[in-house]
């Protein structure tokens, strides 16, 4: 992150920028005043009413977990280097994601996020990102996986900080008839935000493998880094997943902000990912070694 | 009979380009197809068998398919032409075809006393012709049905041949066999249904007694595929989507493209087709279709026998610049790399670079050095804001478009044909009104403002080494009226290399150097690849070309001529 990025960030959010320029997920938390907002109140309620019954805790909870366990485990995938296999490493990191990907699948929860929460604009996404600041069981619950505060802010950042490119990624049901695409075949939003992170996760050990000769340790590195922001995106989207299943300790705009904040994570991360990892030029390949 | 009596020239010409919202469509034209007979007496009736196919390529009487042989190396072990000789290569004849239309093909050379020559063009027109003496023997026009959408040209890039029949594909996405000593029609299949968008406009490959053929259609949101047909009866014997269901996400694989707009290659050691795949569909709006979108933009390897799946590579994936991998994949054997010998994929793509894949295995075993330049590379997406935009080199159109590779056995080395024009990509974004175009993209062509990197030079000719994906010799070819260089070369068992350009000029290279051996000027762009064959009986050896302005972009004007040079043994 950027002085500059922290500084907008900050900006966005009405908070005073240190004097040292630093700006953390901590630091901002203690200065957003808590705002109530009846928008994202009654979305909440409203995906409340839709998936009342339907959510598997104890599926969501594992899964969740097991999400977190691939979070944790990061470092020792990133230790093996490029995969020696086209199908292996990355697949593995993926898994309980796309468990957790096909059951809200089935009970439809992504039509419902699709109906019920905002669209990206620049609005919403300054509203989600205060309510995700004051979301103490979320804040605390990316501590316990192992999100540092500068990767913990670096999601908040991925979330205020990129409004314009959020924005190209419209609800499947507010798509007009007038692009150049049919429309009825486009997933809803978010079923799309997860299942393409999915894709690229378990993509990687095809991308890697086959493309060893131009793979540097920057590459691998960035590889890691933005699995594991799409990791965390998908751990958010769980996490609100588990408290519509459970306890519902999250308020209304929380849980709004939640489900808008862990798609976006996703969105960022894997078009981040899909730049840093994937679209190899000549300035960042690997030296040939055969001229 | 001159060719204006010839009813299936005079139906071609009855056909009529005509521009639409989304691309073109034909209108006229006949309601059934044409044939016209000029002297079928003279086509030996010689039965074309497999192993004649499996040797064309070590044959230098023949050139019985598209590709040369089922490499694609595009190389003749005639060797009569010789570096130092074909400064005397002379004109022969040039043949009017008389269609005034698309003018990609490659023509295909049946040895016998006399050779027949089986040569096609837009739209859907074959001629039988012996190439003696430049004389038609049989036309024939297919009549298409209305409403065919076509992005970029009424095109028809050559005929296969096997046993008593010779083929081409229809624009309607179908394929059609002739009686190739009668030009009269024998069957027609349907691969898919031109109304959703599909066509087909390359030519296939037959082997075993299937025929091999793609799809297209790839701006129209269809599902591409690979389809196998039985040479015989035309029956579909399998047909693979090229997009796995577990690589999409939901529907969005529907209409998600990855056409086959191409000749395959076969590999007949290891019994599979290497094919190269095209973009992802919309084209250029990656939110609605997210991941990597694989394999589009790409290379995959299909079993010939049962067309499952062997491998996938992309070589721009979740692509949104219409970086299709199209051009016909180059399968280079026992290439010495440091001691070890290995069959390589060479694919030469619109991403402006040679991909040297493991036959085997599909990875990468070196990406070439830059044949285009690179500026702004892959940077649209998400760097840019409702009101920007930046020009990027490659354009849409590439790097490598269509035009063929050729390999040359003589020097070891692929010679490619890479565009290198600044074009703008941008979305519209828009608040959303009812009734007005929401957002997509668009392309501009040439880019609003050009970049000070960019070399001025449209185009660029060049030698890669596949064994390390050296850039060996490159030629940058300029166009004072801004076209695109849309044929592909011609190697020769001398170490000749042939390649016509936009500027008119077929030129024959010292393929080891780069250095221009000789040179004919022609009035018009030539858009096709050249081929070549010996006659036994006339002591000559041939080279042949069509000439005429091609193209979805900067084609040129129109040409008609299958110009024929040749030299005395």
């Amino acid at each position: 992150m950027t002085v500059a990025e922290q500084r907008d960030l900050a900006t966005a959010l009405g908070v005073d920028t240190p004097g040292d320029g630093t700006v953390t997920w901590e630091l901002l938390a203690g200065q957003i005043e808590p705002r109530s907002d009846s928008a994202f109140a009654s979305r909440g309620e409203a995906i409340r009413a839709d998936l009342a019954g339907r959510l598997d805790q104890e599926l969501l909870e594992r899964e969740r977990e097991n999400i977190a366990d691939e979070i944790r485990r990061l470092s020792d995938v990133r230790d093996v280097g490029v995969p020696d296999e086209p199908s292996g490493l990355y697949t593995d990191v993926a898994a309980p994601g796309w468990r957790l990907y096909d059951h809200l699948l089935e009970v439809n929860f992504f039509e419902s996020l699709d109906e019920n929460l905002p669209r990206f604009t620049a609005d919403h996404i300054e509203t989600t990102a205060r309510e995700l600041l004051l979301a103490d069981p979320l804040s605390s619950s990316l501590d316990d996986v192992g999100f540092d505060e500068s990767e913990k802010t670096a999601l908040l950042l991925d979330v205020a900080n990129n409004d314009e490119r959020l924005a190209r990624w419209v609800p499947s049901n507010q798509i007009p008839d007038g692009v150049e695409f049919e429309t009825e075949t486009v997933p809803p939003l978010h079923q799309r935000a997860m299942g393409g992170a999915l894709l690229w996760i378990r993509g990687l050990d095809r991308h890697l493998w086959q493309n060893e000769v131009m793979i540097t340790d920057e590459i691998l590195d960035d590889a890691v880094r933005y699995v594991k922001a799409m990791l965390g995106g998908l751990f958010v989207t769980a996490t609100a997943a588990c408290d519509l299943a459970g306890d519902g300790q999250f308020t209304d705009e929380q849980l709004t902000a939640a489900l808008t904040a862990g798609s976006a994570v996703q969105i960022v991360s894997q078009e981040e990912l899909l730049h840093s990892v994937f679209y190899i030029r000549d300035d960042m390949r690997a030296p040939s070694e055969l001229r | 009979m001159a060719l204006r009596n010839d009813r299936a020239v005079q139906a071609a010409r009855d056909i009529e380009l005509q521009e639409i919202e989304d691309g073109y469509t034909l209108v006229g034209g006949p309601e059934e197809a044409v044939t016209e007979q000029h002297d079928t007496d003279r086509i030996p009736e010689v039965d074309v068998d497999q192993e004649m196919l499996s040797n064309t390529g070590d044959d230098p009487e023949s050139w019985l398919m598209y590709g040369g042989n089922y490499e694609q190396h595009r190389a003749t072990p005639a060797d009569v032409i010789t570096p130092e000789n074909v400064s005397d290569l002379e004109l022969e004849y040039e043949l009017s075809v008389g269609t005034g239309s698309s003018m990609e093909g490659t023509p295909i050379v049946v040895p016998g006393d006399p050779p027949v020559m089986y040569q096609t063009n837009g739209p859907n027109h074959m001629k039988a012709i012996d190439p003696r003496e430049g004389e038609v023997l049989w036309s024939y026009t297919y009549a298409p049905p209305i409403g065919v959408e076509l992005c970029c040209d009424d095109n028809n890039r050559g005929a296969a041949v096997l046993g008593d029949k010779v083929y081409m594909t229809t624009l309607d996405s179908g394929v059609i066999a002739l009686d190739r000593y009668t030009g009269e029609e024998v069957w027609h299949t349907s691969t898919a249904d031109h109304e959703e968008g599909y066509s087909a406009t390359w030519a296939p490959v037959i082997r075993d007694g299937t025929l091999y053929t793609g799809s297209a259609g790839g701006e129209y949101g269809v599902l591409g595929f690979v389809a196998a047909l039985d040479a015989e009866s035309g029956e579909m014997q399998w047909q693979t989507d090229t997009l796995p269901e577990d690589e999409w996400v939901g529907a969005s694989r529907e209409h998600g493209c990855g056409t086959t707009w191409m000749t395959p290659t076969i590999d007949e050691e290891r019994g599979v087709l290497y094919t190269a795949v095209a973009n992802p569909g919309p084209d250029f709006d990656g939110t609605v279709r997210p991941g990597p979108n694989f394999p589009t933009c790409g290379t995959i390897s299909l079993d010939l026998e049962s067309g499952e799946w062997e491998w996938g590579f992309q070589s721009s994936p979740h692509d949104v610049w219409d970086y299709d991998a199209v051009a016909p994949r180059v399968l280079v054997r026992d290439v010495d790399v440091e001691g070890e010998s290995m069959d390589i994929v060479a694919g030469s793509d619109k991403t402006g670079w040679v991909y040297m894949l493991d036959a085997e295995s599909g990875q990468l075993h070196e990406r070439s050095e830059e044949i285009c330049q690179h500026i702004n590379m892959w940077e649209m997406i998400p760097h840019i804001s409702e009101d920007e935009r930046i020009p990027f080199v490659p354009g849409a159109p590439g790097g490598n478009d269509w035009q063929p590779p050729s390999y040359n056995p003589e020097t070891g080395l692929v010679y490619v044909i890479h565009q290198n024009y600044p074009q703008d990509l941008y979305w519209r974004y828009e608040e959303f009104s009812e009734g007005n175009p929401y957002w997509g993209g668009n392309l501009d062509d040439p880019a609003s403002e050009f970049p000070d990197e960019w070399n001025e030079s449209i185009t660029a000719f060049a030698a890669v080494d596949p064994a390390t994906g050296e850039r060996v010799w490159r030629e940058w070819i300029e166009s004072e009226e801004e076209r695109y260089m849309w044929g592909g070369s011609l190697s020769t068992a001398t170490g000749l290399v042939f390649n016509g350009t936009q500027n008119g000029t077929f030129v024959a290279y010292d393929g080891e150097s780069g250095e221009r051996l000789w040179e004919h000027e022609f009035d018009v762009p030539i858009s096709a690849s050249p081929m070549s064959w010996y006659d036994p009986d006339e002591e000559k050896q041939y080279v042949a070309v069509q000439v005429g302005g091609s193209g979805w972009l900067r084609q040129g004007p129109r040409g008609d001529t299958l110009a024929v040079f040749s030299m005395d043994a």
